[in-house]
């Protein structure tokens, strides 16, 4: 170990220029996770970031809350099932917002995704600023935070599109997202005033929702989903795989991750070999005033792990003011947990890559030291 | 007896399908206290004799005893205790680690056998200074002269206090007033800590020192009558 880092002292710039290359991949790793996170979060938010267990959907629906419709008066029945400890209605609708009263100016029109829920339940977004919906007469909103870069702020009223009725907003909410929009969250009853401005549209689905969120553990549906009862149910991972895009772009973003993993592990690789090779003379002098080959290996691999750690240690820290200077719309969003796996990661792999060096090591002949065979 | 023993001791290499005799039915025995040179022109043997005598090469036949103990049998994890306990190695170009100062070349023996104490460290200083490199503590490799590198060699052979001390050509890149210094710093060294040494050269002015010199020629190894100054 000491032998390790004397040397890392000594040979500075040989090993800078490894921990640089070192930096870069774990810098590169950290912003992909990073963007991979962001990405599915703006996609999926509202799903992903709900203490759910599980949704129950209109059968055929695919576990897609845009193309279910259920009764709201089957909560009962779903809260009754085994393991349900709670329910929660859910609607969705694809729409697009502006501000009141600029709907003949070129004000920009934002897509949304109007949510509808209960008050209280437990489907209620966490609020960041200002305050969640009060009783008085105005249709109330809370919008998820990504509207503020939009230009919307708490107080404004906003319209919908093909309808005159206009909302509040009255607190911002965060990382609620859906298909890349987003969320406005509406109590149930404004959701449906918005949805089926015209009468005729609800057309008996007066009391429709597009989903039952439930909670609870080791939860049984099978009763109640069985094929023609007209409901099937996902759990939370089935409904987040469900939203369009989202497997696709994961798998995209984890591929790219992986492989990155995959060519650092052979560049480091290399690099450890040929440094062995330059110093199996060394190596051989070391071997024959007595070390043994656990002693050089150990020096190797510490001073491997030594110089690995430090290095991610300084990607962490360039990913993080990375994200200081990245765009407020970027959807990044650094895990911690996700940085301590990746950084594990990193590390298993260059510590691994050293091994197939120091298998090397124990080729090497001491006799190399006498600098002539006979 | 402590010391080392050789006892008809051969080597035999295969080279493109011809046999070569390195070295033919060779004994010698190296008693505490003293020490030999064994020359002899390149070619003639005296590297294969002593990686045997250091535990680094293994006889086709014959007999290796250090301090009574047969080593020709000992696989390589034993004979890598061996070289670190009992053998100090004195190679030709010094043969330092190029990142660690003269005191840290010395320590890095005893961090082999585990950990480094005081006393260790006030052993290696004394050492150090002892072959004349007092203020020379700090210095890498690159920053000390061919006769000091050498010295910081001799050193850190004794650091471990083996009972044999093998010196591969110790003077073969010094001028000859370097030379003499290193070798009659060595010879003091031997006789002061009671060490049993070989010293294998091809030059001759440095036979002086010694108390027996053996001659090799072609695997042969013949002891040369000699009179030993007072």
């Amino acid at each position: 170990m000491v032998l390790a880092l004397k040397e890392l002292l000594y040979s500075k710039g040989r090993f800078i220029m490894i921990g640089f290359i070192i930096v870069l991949i774990s810098w590169l790793v950290f912003i992909l996770s990073g963007l991979g996170t962001g990405l599915s979060a703006l996609s999926t938010g509202v799903v992903s970031q709900a203490d759910i267990t599980g949704i129950v959907f209109e059968e055929g629906s695919e576990y897609s809350l845009s193309k279910s419709n259920i009764s709201s008066s089957l909560s009962e029945e779903v809260s009754k099932q085994e393991g349900v400890t709670d329910t929660a209605e859910i609607s969705t609708f694809n729409t697009s917002v502006r501000k009141e009263g600029t709907a003949n100016e070129n004000e920009k029109i934002t897509d949304v995704v109007l949510i509808g829920i209960e008050p209280n339940s437990f489907m209620q977004p966490d609020i960041v600023e200002g305050s969640t919906w009060n009783t008085s007469e105005q249709t109330q909103v809370i919008a998820d935070a990504s509207l503020q870069s939009e230009g919307y702020s708490i107080g404004d009223s906003i319209e919908f599109s093909g309808t005159d009725k206009a909302v509040t907003i009255v607190g911002f909410t965060e990382n609620k997202t859906l298909y890349h929009q987003s969320a406005l969250y509406a109590q149930t009853d404004d959701f449906r005033d918005i949805r089926f401005s015209e009468p005729e549209l609800a057309n008996g689905a007066e009391d429709s929702v597009s989903g039952i969120a439930i909670q609870g553990d080791e939860v049984n549906m099978a009763a109640l989903s069985e094929p023609g009862s007209g409901i099937e149910y996902g759990t939370k991972e089935e409904t987040i795989k469900a939203i369009p895009g989202y497997v696709a772009e994961n798998a995209t973003i984890m591929m790219m991750l992986w492989f990155l993993m995959i060519i650092s592990a052979f560049i480091l690789g290399v690099f450890f070999y040929v440094l062995t090779n330059q110093k199996t003379h060394q190596f051989g002098v070391l071997k024959a005033i007595g070390g043994s080959n656990g002693f050089i290996m150990r020096s190797v691999v510490s001073q491997v792990f030594v110089l690995s750690l430090i290095s991610i240690l300084l990607g962490i820290g360039l990913t993080y003011l990375t994200v200081l200077a990245l765009p407020e719309t970027m959807p990044f969003q650094l895990e911690t947990n996700m940085v301590v796996i990746y950084s594990a990661v990193l590390l298993v792999i260059s510590v691994l890559s050293s091994l197939f060096s120091v298998a090397r090591i124990s080729k090497i002949d001491p006799l190399t030291a006498l600098g002539r065979i006979e | 007896m402590t010391g080392i023993q050789l006892t008809n001791v051969t080597k035999k290499y295969i080279e493109n399908k011809f046999e070569i005799t390195a070295l033919e039915n060779v004994s010698v025995r190296v008693e505490a206290g003293e020490f030999v040179a064994i020359v002899g022109p390149s070619g003639s043997g005296k590297s294969t004799f002593l990686s045997i005598a250091g535990a680094l090469l293994k006889p086709t036949e014959g007999q290796v005893l250090i301090n009574n103990q047969d080593i020709t049998s000992l696989h390589e994890k034993q004979l890598s205790s061996v070289r670190l306990n009992q053998i100090g190695f004195i190679l030709q170009t010094a043969n330092l680690i190029p990142y660690l100062t003269a005191v840290d070349q010395l320590l890095i023996v005893k961090k082999m056998k585990g950990s480094v104490s005081k006393e260790d460290r006030a052993f290696a200083l004394q050492l150090l200074k002892d072959l004349g490199l007092e203020n020379k503590e700090n210095k890498f490799p690159n920053e000390c002269s061919g006769g000091e590198r050498q010295r910081v060699a001799i050193a850190r052979a004794f650091m471990n206090d083996p009972d044999i001390i093998l010196a591969d050509e110790p003077t073969s890149s010094l001028d000859t007033k370097r030379g003499h210094e290193v070798v009659q710093l060595m010879a003091e060294q031997v006789k002061l800590r009671g060490k049993s040494a070989i010293m294998v050269t091809h030059d001759e002015r440095m036979l002086d020192y010694c108390d027996r010199v053996y001659r090799i020629e072609d695997g042969v190894l013949t002891e040369e009558v000699h009179t030993q100054l007072a």
